[in-house]
């Protein structure tokens, strides 16, 4: 609970500050359809989006982003922004990644970030999938995942990360680790919470209108 | 026709295709993620989403035809083609892929061939009628107007 206190209002006071910050998200899927709404959701939410086609390419841009922090971009991975050396070489804030990908599957990624001794196994993943199955969430989850999202997505979704984003943030200003050894019994609150969030996420709210105004004459 | 009737035309055919469960919902969170800096985002999307779907579906169809069907991968394509066709709202394709699952697990090639030609159908249907549904916003565009938000309650 003490700990629990002390997070929130870190993350209350690093908040302000991430205001200016953009958060970067890998996100791995290998729909190129998909890659493309998942970068504008993403982006939409104020984040700095790297999207990959497979867990392959996902684990050797992050290792790449360990052993060569100065160095510029590898070619394979793209990104939504210009191709500033800075922004390739950003610590990864958050992986959202399909579950069911050929080859490496998003679980199979999920237990080498997990598993791995370098850097980024504290770094949050998020599970999507466009099948609801209970055994597959949980086995999620138990290896680590921070929520089990369902496609297709909307923006509330991805919204709903930001406390993840946050906290990944202010474990790297802490030096601190609160995202492990959470016990089984969390596991399944957080699931339930996922499944009740999801729900809730999908009924009607109000939606952020943004006006159209399509100026541009049609060539 | 001038700028305001067109526009009308355009909030009755959009809703006409919700009406007849052509898209639903998913097809306004795209709609809402187009703005001054993303104009063409949906046109862009749903432009993706046709190339994909061409695909898969001569992949389909290509696959049914063989002297032994690979359902495991039939099934993989069509559960693709579900997950795009959810995504963009193309609701009737998405049903489609769900019913065409079903005789994939149950290694029916006459069931799954009907099925392929019955989302055939629905596919080129939302095809065409997304595609006179941007030509409409385009018409509006190109006589100086602004193309209207679609309401969430109707």
């Amino acid at each position: 609970m003490h700990i629990q206190m002390e997070l929130q209002s870190d993350v209350a006071d690093t908040q302000q500050q991430m205001e200016q910050q953009h958060f970067h998200v890998l996100a791995v899927d290998d729909s190129p359809f998909e890659r493309k709404l998942l970068e504008r959701l993403l982006r939409e939410c104020s984040c700095k989006v790297t999207c990959v086609e497979s867990g392959d390419k996902a684990l050797e841009y992050l290792n790449q982003l360990d052993t060569h922090q100065s160095n510029s971009a590898d070619s394979t991975a793209s990104s939504s922004s210009s191709q500033s050396p800075q922004q390739e070489g950003l610590k990864v804030n958050l992986i959202i990644t399909d579950y069911s990908m050929p080859g490496m599957s998003g679980y199979d990624l999920l237990k080498t970030v997990k598993g791995s001794s370098s850097s980024w196994k504290d770094v949050p993943v998020v599970v999507i999938s466009s099948e609801n199955v209970p055994s597959r969430i949980s086995m999620c989850l138990q290896e680590g995942a921070e929520e089990f999202l369902l496609k297709p997505l909307k923006l509330s979704d991805l919204k709903n990360l930001q406390p993840h984003l946050l906290k990944s943030l202010v474990h790297s200003n802490e030096d601190t680790n609160c995202s492990t050894d959470t016990g089984n019994s969390d596991n399944v609150v957080k699931m339930n919470n996922n499944v009740i969030s999801k729900r809730i996420a999908m009924s009607p709210e109000p939606s952020e209108r943004r006006p159209k105004p399509k100026e541009l004459a049609v060539v | 026709m001038e700028v305001g009737q067109m526009q009308r035309r355009l909030i009755e055919y959009t809703k006409s295709l919700f009406m007849e469960g052509i898209l639903d919902d998913q097809f306004l969170q795209l709609q809402q993620l187009q703005d001054e800096s993303n104009p063409d985002f949906v046109v862009e999307v749903v432009s993706l989403f046709f190339q994909d779907a061409e695909k898969l579906l001569n992949d389909i169809t290509r696959a049914l035809d063989q002297q032994s069907v690979d359902f495991p991968k039939v099934d993989a394509h069509v559960h693709q083609l579900k997950g795009s066709s959810a995504s963009v709202g193309a609701q009737r394709v998405k049903n489609g892929c769900i019913a065409f699952r079903n005789f994939c697990e149950e290694q029916n090639v006459d069931g799954s061939l009907r099925c392929l030609q019955q989302i055939k159908q629905e596919y080129y249907h939302v095809k065409n009628k997304l595609e006179a549904l941007f030509r409409l916003e385009q018409q509006i565009v190109a006589a100086g107007g602004s193309v209207p938000m679609m309401e969430l309650s109707f």
